[in-house]
């Protein structure tokens, strides 16, 4: 019975409409069986009149899931960092991309193969009050 | 009929407008795009020296623990980048476009082509690597060393690292801030061109630069 809820759960188009926020094009990246941590991109859009602000996440394939961005110290040197949020302007978009700023997957229980497909919950707050995107992000 | 006369000056006016539009976007952009280039007439994608500059001659050990010259591979052309196998996102993009480089090369060019990947991580050991660079491409090199001789041959690249603390993650006590630019090495052992990281999805051109320093470009595309 559980199991069909989950499948029910993360059985969700490819653009997903959660209240407020739109997400597009995600995918996360394929990253070698020994990783323990990959990245997931998307395109976050919010229609509504307010900033809404992405937390984290969680997935069954990762015991961590964080907003992260990209620094870049001049001379070629880059590297990231956590933050609290990624904030997605009211009626804006947030672009998240390989280089740039990306939701990190850590503490993973399996290094999901190209090919596959991970279910994803992305925790949003909007006006005090948080929010779930259900994605299914396709691996590549 | 008036009423498709006025759509038809319409879609003029919004013709014109968008083409004004275009102009004043494209041209800045084709002007800073060639002051990039730092010649307009240069055939080569990446940022290209002229001038004859030996690559450093590292000494380090190969993913089966194997010690490596970039001596070694004389008569080859080099793509050569510094990382580490736990960076999630920079080092994974760079190997992923420079395995698509590697594809868009005839064979006969595979053939005189190695991509090196050195990592700056002590933590990484050739076993390590033998578990992450193959997965790009099982032709790929990935490089370590001691502490001693990685920091003598960033430096010699211009490359620089530097640990950088991984708080409240599951990345390990540290990752690494480091240098993104790709090197493209002649089969003469000279530094010839330099890729910063954005430039690194134009994978074709690219793989057009490593024809160019194999010396099989063709010749309607020389200056």
């Amino acid at each position: 019975m559980n199991r069909v809820l989950c499948m029910l759960l993360f059985l969700s188009p490819a653009v997903i409409f959660a209240g407020d926020v739109e997400v597009e094009g995600a995918w996360i990246r394929a990253v070698p069986p020994s990783s323990k941590a990959t990245a997931a991109f998307m395109t976050l859009v919010n229609r509504s009149e307010k900033p809404v602000l992405v937390t984290g996440g969680t997935s069954p394939v990762a015991g961590e899931i964080k907003p992260m961005i990209t620094t870049k110290q001049g001379d070629g040197v880059m590297g990231m960092g956590f933050v609290e949020s990624f904030s997605v302007p009211a009626k804006g978009r947030r672009v998240l991309e390989p280089g740039g700023d990306h939701i990190m997957l850590m503490k993973l229980r399996e290094v999901p193969g190209a090919g596959s497909v991970v279910p994803l919950v992305l925790t949003t707050e909007s006006g005090g009050k948080t929010g779930h995107i259900r994605l299914e992000i396709p691996v590549r | 009929m008036a009423r498709t006369r006025h759509s038809d000056a319409r879609s003029r006016r919004i013709g014109l407008i968008l083409f004004a539009a275009c102009a004043v976007v494209a041209v800045p952009a084709l002007i800073v795009l060639f002051s990039m280039a730092g010649n307009s007439s240069s055939p080569w994608f990446g940022q290209y020296d002229a001038e004859t500059h030996p690559a450093f001659d590292f000494s380090l050990a190969d993913q089966d623990g194997k010690p490596f010259r970039l001596q070694d591979l004389r008569g080859q052309a080099v793509l050569l980048s510094f990382g580490f196998t736990r960076c999630p996102n920079i080092c994974p993009t760079t190997l992923g476009h420079l395995a698509a480089v590697y594809r868009k090369l005839p064979p006969s060019a595979q053939e005189r082509t190695k991509v090196v990947f050195i990592s700056v991580d002590e933590r990484d050991s050739p076993a390590s690597l033998k578990e992450y660079v193959p997965f790009f491409n099982d032709r790929f090199i990935g490089l370590t060393g001691t502490p001693a001789d990685l920091g003598t041959t960033a430096r010699a690249y211009g490359a620089s690292f530097r640990k950088a603390p991984a708080v409240g993650s599951d990345m390990g006590d540290y990752m690494i801030d480091h240098s993104t630019y790709t090197y493209l090495i002649d089969p003469e052992g000279n530094l010839r061109v330099l890729y910063r990281f954005e430039q690194l999805p134009e994978t074709g051109r690219i793989a057009d630069d490593v024809l160019r320093v194999l010396g099989t470009r063709a010749s309607g595309r020389q200056p």
